[in-house]
């Protein structure tokens, strides 16, 4: 099967998730049931599938422009969001997980792959550093994400007025908990990116900085999540500023990844 | 037939449900009285706060009028100022009631757990006092059994609904765990002392904060296993505490906004929990604003029991379902039961006739073998067990559809039982 078929039957049992937690979150009944964990796993093997097709197919790590970072992306978010929910059994997470893994594959499918030839991507670094980029970029999003569950909630809470949120979210502290846990791990992963992504320069072109907008993306998101961690360590930060730095830093990491996708192409800009 | 018959919140006021009342030492007593003179064969009283019903099974017509009469008289009241309060149901009513009963969907406060418990109790007086038989108890089974399945596959039972409890969940939905969380009591009232004490069970620590009485507020710090403090403490208290509950009689506010920023500001604006049951209101409702604060007073927790009172009665529709299909079961079980004697007789005259053709074939036949004997034996019980068979099959399914009634005296002139 071509790597587009199974894009396309990727999206269909993602959607089918999405679908799934919407109408339970509307009828208040639990959010992650068999159905929606079962059509996740399959559209997570499909998307394995497609992406390793599409490696075959493009002769190199599917991982340049838009529509392979976008399906790559979804594919990591879906493992960190799995791999997460098998820890903590947080059903609320999916309720902005599933949303945007959606959206990706949806701008996946919708967009040609890129057929970008330059020599820059038969590096080995190319596999290294995506890889690293993306899964630092998923569980980023997750640890956003729970910050995003626990401004919702703090917000039906200070409002003393129980509404749909209120009862489907976990408590506070466990939201503050995960995501501090989370931006750890996503935090490992961007610096070892951003290191294979300097020594990659290095490697291609000569020197370690070309001021590409996706590198001080890259970089500014580095030291929000420095600054978070900092803060959370030495002044007891959590809650509600622990939460915004973490949607700054994952919005500063986001841009990096459009820019990679929409622009540049690469890693490393093609010039 | 099994009848219910009874009063409860729905229909009585309190008045007239505490003058129906019987008391647990009484019970075996009136449990012989009353199927004595209602002429039941089983009995079953339940007794509680919100409700008085007999549950009973006869053979007689009138059995339930029987019921309402021994009512009225055991209490000493005319039967007909008892009637307008009475329910008396009969037979597949009677059943949903038992089991809408058990499964908390009739109670004051859906859900409540208490009800399975005094259900239980009930029986199991009626079967000490030997007057629960074999048809009570099988809907003793079979309600108790669709009550737990309602409880725990639907929410009926879930979210707090009364407002220590209800506290109690606001606190878990800000903090998570409440192992080794600190709570502080200002004012020693028993409010307080209910929400602290559900704290403490889960795990919290108390501390208690003493306001004119410090003696009252010492015992109840040794009460809760914590600590008592006196009023001037209160914002070294509050920079230590994580949940505030306060209750005094202060004709003002006690805890002022800067008391709580102070506090705030300690605690690194950390979450901090203030519960105010007081009323007048003892915290400013300004203090809400700092950041990091969650400040309820009781008509808040009020709201929030009302919204989880609405999340159960969504849950409601399907409790009931479940239960429907417990009492479709229950009842189609009692209605199999119905053709069980002619069942018997059928087999009976099947063996009968079998006989004695054998005693007219052996004459006949003279000696045999054993062998023979057996085979003759076996031969002509297949016979009769295969001629048997599908009206067996077919009435028991006839009966579970329940057209036993109209079918059975048929069937019994057919067969010429």
């Amino acid at each position: 099967m071509s790597s587009q078929a199974y894009l396309l039957l990727t999206l269909v049992f993602y959607t089918a998730g999405a679908v799934h937690v919407l109408v339970h979150a509307l009828t208040r009944r639990r959010l992650l049931g068999s159905v929606a964990l079962t059509a996740t796993l399959i559209g997570f093997a499909l998307n394995t599938a497609g992406l390793s097709q599409r490696w075959t197919e493009a002769g190199r790590f599917p991982a340049v422009g838009l529509h392979d970072g976008a399906s790559f992306l979804a594919w990591a978010i879906v493992l960190v969001f799995l791999a997460t929910y098998v820890r903590t059994r947080v059903d609320a997470l999916g309720l902005v997980v599933y949303p945007v893994v959606f959206g990706l594959m949806l701008v996946a499918g919708l967009t040609r792959p890129s057929e970008a030839v330059d020599p820059v991507l038969r590096s080995l670094f190319l596999p290294i550093h995506t890889t690293l980029a993306l899964f630092g970029y998923a569980a980023l999003f997750v640890a956003c994400a729970m910050g995003i569950l626990y401004l919702m909630q703090e917000r039906e809470l200070k409002s003393r007025t129980p509404r749909a949120f209120y009862y489907l979210l976990p408590s506070l502290e466990r939201c503050d908990t995960l995501a501090a846990r989370i931006v750890v791990v996503g935090f490992g992963f961007l610096t070892f990116a951003i290191v294979t992504g300097i020594l990659w320069n290095d490697n291609a072109r000569g020197r370690y900085w070309t001021g590409d907008p996706k590198e001080w993306s890259a970089t500014l998101a580095w030291v929000i999540y420095v600054a978070l961690l900092t803060a959370r360590w030495r002044s007891g930060w959590g809650g509600r500023r622990g939460a915004y730095l973490g949607i700054a830093g994952f919005v500063a990491v986001a841009f990096a990844w459009a820019w990679m996708a929409l622009v540049s192409g690469v890693a490393v800009a093609s010039r | 037939m099994i009848v219910v018959v009874g009063l409860s919140h729905h229909t009585a006021p309190l008045p007239v449900r505490e003058a129906m009342a019987f008391s647990q030492e009484k019970l075996p007593e009136a449990l012989e009285k009353l199927r004595a003179e209602a002429g039941l064969d089983e009995a079953v009283i339940l007794s509680t706060c919100n409700r008085v019903e007999i549950y009973g099974r006869g053979k007689n017509a009138g059995i339930a009028d029987a019921v309402a009469r021994f009512l009225a008289e055991y209490h000493g009241r005319p039967t007909s100022e008892l009637l307008p309060h009475l329910y008396r149901l009969e037979g597949e009513d009677a059943v949903r009631h038992a089991f809408r009963v058990a499964a908390s969907l009739d109670s004051m406060v859906l859900g409540e757990p208490q009800i399975l418990g005094q259900g239980k109790a009930a029986y199991e007086a009626a079967a000490a006092a030997t007057a629960l038989g074999s048809v009570l108890n099988a809907l003793r089974n079979r309600s108790v059994a669709a009550a737990k399945r309602a409880r725990s596959e639907t929410g009926i039972g879930h979210n707090a609904v009364s407002i220590s409890f209800v506290a109690v969940e606001l606190a878990k939905k800000i903090f998570g765990e409440l192992r080794d969380r600190n709570v502080l009591l200002v004012g020693a009232g028993k409010m307080s002392e209910l929400a602290a004490r559900h704290l403490v069970r889960a795990g919290a620590r108390a501390s208690v904060l003493g306001g004119r009485r410090f003696e009252r507020a010492s015992e109840l710090a040794a009460a809760l296993g914590g600590r008592a403090a006196p009023f001037e403490a209160l914002r070294e208290e509050l920079a230590r505490a994580e949940i505030v509950i306060s209750g005094t009689g202060a004709p003002g506010t006690v805890v002022e906004r800067a008391d709580v920023e102070a506090a705030q500001v300690a605690r690194r604006h950390r979450p901090l929990f203030l519960i105010d049951i007081a009323v007048p209101r003892d915290i400013d409702p300004a203090a809400a604003k700092v950041p990091g604060v969650f400040l309820y007073d009781l008509d808040d927790l009020k709201a929030v029991a009302d919204a989880n009172l609405r999340e159960r009665r969504k849950e409601a529709a399907a409790a009931e379902a479940i239960v429907e299909r417990e009492i479709a079961e229950f009842m189609s079980w009692r209605k199999s039961l119905e053709v069980v004697p002619l069942l018997v007789e059928l087999r009976q005259r099947g063996e009968e006739i079998r006989r004695h053709e054998l005693e007219k074939a052996r004459a006949r036949l003279g000696s045999l073998t054993p062998e023979q004997e057996k085979a003759i034996d076996g031969l002509t019980s297949s016979i009769v067990n295969k001629i048997l068979h599908p009206p067996t099959v077919h009435l028991k399914e006839i009966a579970s559809n329940g057209h036993a009634p109209e079918h059975v005296g048929f069937i019994r002139k057919l067969l010429g039982l």
